[in-house]
């Protein structure tokens, strides 16, 4: 086996943690059924010149976009309290609002937000907190209240204070800049992290949200790379001959399943990233890719065509047995899972069209969750609660999200070029 | 075996297109991701092109029919290079070899053919295996409901009678606005003694429904479940299953279970020891229903084959 290959990166890229202006822009396309109402109102500034941001709105934005709580508009509120004496029930019991949510906003770098929730029907504060962060993060720090206000109501952690990897391609003629973007998981805030005239394919997370890795052609052709955030340190895993992609870090982030094709056609490998060992798991001579693990990190799912036709499979690690694990329909793949390991959901194929689907993995029930065609790439929120995914929308790449249950979506358009392959980080700082 | 590409999907469309193999990709299998990337690849724009958008939305279906020709099996008649392979195969090869490459080319053509066979057979059998495992599920489940509602029934068992006898009259409407809603559940709720395999107490349901619906819709029915009732009883009272398929047969000609009760009927006179009267009902049910109720007809030639 050959040693690792470590080389850094200065030529031939531009390695940027540059902020461009945000490059996506939310719409809602669908609301559940029954959303829970709530009033956000705009929360106090206390402290001299212009606040950091608004940060009721980021919160209001962030609960709609789950489809479960319909924020009231700020013109319909009959007042406006900002502390606990101020607040009169009957207000917002009139304009039929469930929940309240008010807050103060004070210091400039740590920048603190004070907030209080409210049940307008049982009149009483059901939740009581505070966030602080640097003034840099001030969004962050909003996207930490919604969690908390979220998994308030719902019982489930809130994933909006979570991040996004992506890809964008520019359009233009005779060359198309691809570039590897990291935002918030509202799609503000956008940092390019690579930019690159080749190819970049399959961004994904480590466990621990601080590496992502992904496939660059920069070289000329597929290699695996791991990436520092914090640093931007790059550090080139694989070089092998044929095929090297789908990089799929282990739960416990000590090893890396990827698929290779230096064995003859791709199969699945596992690498010990401390050694760079390598241990094929896969040895057929169909093709094997697209792997993810379970989160007990006892199997590995992947794609394969060993069946005719592309279905998704599952490779025990302790026993080595290889099962199949869809059969409704003649296409399934891409498979990911949620977190509590009981959902996956996967690009299905039904009447020619590619939509996302989730399977239930106890009952095996499929759902198909999207109605849009050349739906790919799934990759689910931490939490469980939504789907991020790459469509179509007009001939323009976009992203686009669903709830588990189908019922809420909402897109991110990308101001210019084509967006694909996104993938939500786990939880921050956890 | 890096000549199979054309098979691919996902990121393998990729990897031929990072091989820079200027042969032309055999494109129904190149699936969205990997076009996209190819699209990305400006330079490389002849790639791209091999594949079109209609295959995309299919990338698997026209597989069958252009892998298994039935006659592509001999080396001889194996077509000429229908797929990328033998070309990526000749291109690997140098010119003055070109002879003892083609037959090369056939051989690893049918290599490939009995893999792609393999693979199919290897989707069916899971398909079967999987299909298997859902149905035996599915026995074991109903079994598993049947057992419960036995269960749930016997408790009760004495009271069954009286209760099943009582439903009709009180599910009845005395308007008899709709006298059919009350015949409909006298008859489920005695029908549903038989399903539960309760059948001495089913007899008394069913005449009781017969008593109050003489000329219901479900009459012919429940006469029909008498006598086969009847025939369960141990010892089976074969004279009055005899009396209740004469019954449905006279009364009932032509309703559908006519046929059956002719049937029976040949039954309990064998049984009764008339083998000649037997006989004659056996025959009766497949010169007359020989044309339509086959199920039935088949019985009556399975019975007479098997005691004549």
């Amino acid at each position: 086996m050959k040693r690792l290959h470590i080389f850094l990166f200065t030529v031939a890229l531009s390695l940027m943690a540059t902020t461009v202006r945000a490059e996506l822009t939310i719409e809602i396309t669908q609301g559940s059924d029954d959303p829970a109402s709530i009033a956000v109102v705009p929360f106090a500034w206390q402290g001299s010149g212009a606040p950091p941001a608004d940060v009721a709105e980021i919160v209001d934005g962030d609960l709609a976009r789950s489809g479960q709580f319909a924020p009231v508009a700020r013109v319909d509120m009959l007042g406006r309290p900002t502390a606990e004496a101020d607040v009169f029930y009957r207000d917002w019991r009139a304009i039929n609002a469930e929940y309240l949510l008010i807050g103060r906003v004070s210091g400039v770098n740590p920048v603190r937000v004070d907030y209080e929730l409210y049940d307008v029907l049982r009149q009483t504060r059901i939740l009581t907190g505070n966030q602080s962060g640097p003034a840099s993060e001030v969004r962050m720090v909003a996207h930490r209240v919604a969690d908390a206000v979220y998994e308030k109501l719902t019982g489930v952690p809130g994933a909006f204070a979570t991040k996004l990897l992506y890809i964008t391609v520019d359009r233009k003629d005779g060359g198309g800049l691809s570039r590897l973007t990291l935002s918030d998981s509202d799609g503000a805030s956008p940092v390019v992290l690579l930019k690159s005239g080749e190819p970049l394919l399959t961004p994904t997370w480590s466990p621990d949200a601080r590496h992502i890795a992904y496939v660059s052609f920069e070289s000329g052709r597929p290699a695996i790379y791991r990436q520092e955030l914090a640093t931007g340190k790059r550090q080139q895993l694989t070089n092998f001959k044929g095929l090297n992609s789908s990089p799929a870090w282990s739960p416990d982030g000590r090893s890396m399943a990827m698929v290779l094709s230096k064995g003859g056609n791709p199969d699945i490998y596992v690498m010990d990233l401390a050694s760079g060992q390598l241990k094929q798991l896969t040895r057929h001579y169909a093709i094997d890719t697209e792997p993810t693990w379970m989160p007990d990190g006892n199997a590995i799912l992947f794609t394969s065509d060993r069946g005719g036709k592309p279905q998704i499979y599952r490779y025990d690690l302790r026993s080595g047995a290889t099962d199949r694990v869809t059969f409704e329909g003649s296409y399934n793949a891409r498979p990911r899972i949620s977190q509590d390991g009981r959902s996956m959901v996967m690009v299905h194929r039904q009447e020619g069209r590619f939509h996302i689907a989730l399977q239930d993995l106890v009952t095996n029930r499929v759902q198909i969750l999207t109605q849009t065609d050349l739906d790919e790439s799934p990759s689910i929120a931490p939490n469980g609660s939504m789907v991020l995914y790459a469509t179509k929308q007009a001939g323009r790449g976009i992203l686009a999200a669903v709830a588990v249950d189908g019922a809420a979506k909402f897109s991110l358009p990308a101001r210019q070029g084509d967006v694909r392959e996104p993938a939500w980080s786990p939880y921050l700082n956890r | 075996m890096r000549q199979q590409g054309p098979r691919s999907y996902a990121e393998c469309g990729v990897w031929i297109l990072a091989s820079m193999l200027s042969v032309p990709v055999s494109a129904q299998y190149v699936d969205l991701e990997a076009e996209r990337a190819a699209a990305t690849a400006s330079g490389r724009a002849a790639v791209s092109q091999e594949s079109p958008s209609s295959a995309r939305t299919d990338p698997y279906g026209a597989q069958p029919a252009q892998t298994y020709p039935a006659t592509s099996y001999g080396v001889n008649t194996a077509p000429a290079a229908p797929t990328a392979a033998p070309t990526a195969t000749n291109a690997s090869q140098p010119a003055s070899s070109r002879m003892a490459g083609s037959e090369l080319g056939n051989l690893f053509l049918q290599v490939q053919q009995l893999q792609q066979e393999v693979m199919r057979l290897n989707g069916k059998v899971e398909e079967q295996a999987h299909e298997l495992t859902t149905l035996k599920e599915q026995s074991l489940q109903r079994y598993i409901d049947l057992d419960k509602r036995m269960a749930g029934a016997t408790p009760a068992a004495n009271e069954s009678i009286a209760a099943t006898a009582t439903v009709s009259p009180i599910a009845a409407p005395s308007g008899g606005s709709a006298p059919q809603a009350g015949e409909a559940e006298g008859y489920r709720a005695a029908y549903a003694l038989v399903q539960g395999r309760q059948f001495e107490q089913a007899i008394p349901a069913f005449k009781q429904f017969l008593q109050r619906y003489p000329d219901g819709q479900y009459a012919a029915n429940a006469h029909y479940w008498l006598g086969e009732l009847y025939l369960v009883l141990d010892p089976p009272d074969l004279e009055s299953a005899r009396q209740s398929f004469v019954l449905l047969l006279s009364q009932y000609p032509d309703n559908p279970k006519a046929a059956d009760a002719l049937y029976k009927l040949g039954k309990v006179q064998f049984l009764k020891g008339n083998r000649e009267k037997a006989r004659e009902y056996l025959d009766q049910v497949i010169n007359l229903y020989g044309g339509s109720n086959t199920a039935v007809v088949k019985l009556a030639s399975d019975f007479i084959d098997q005691n004549y």
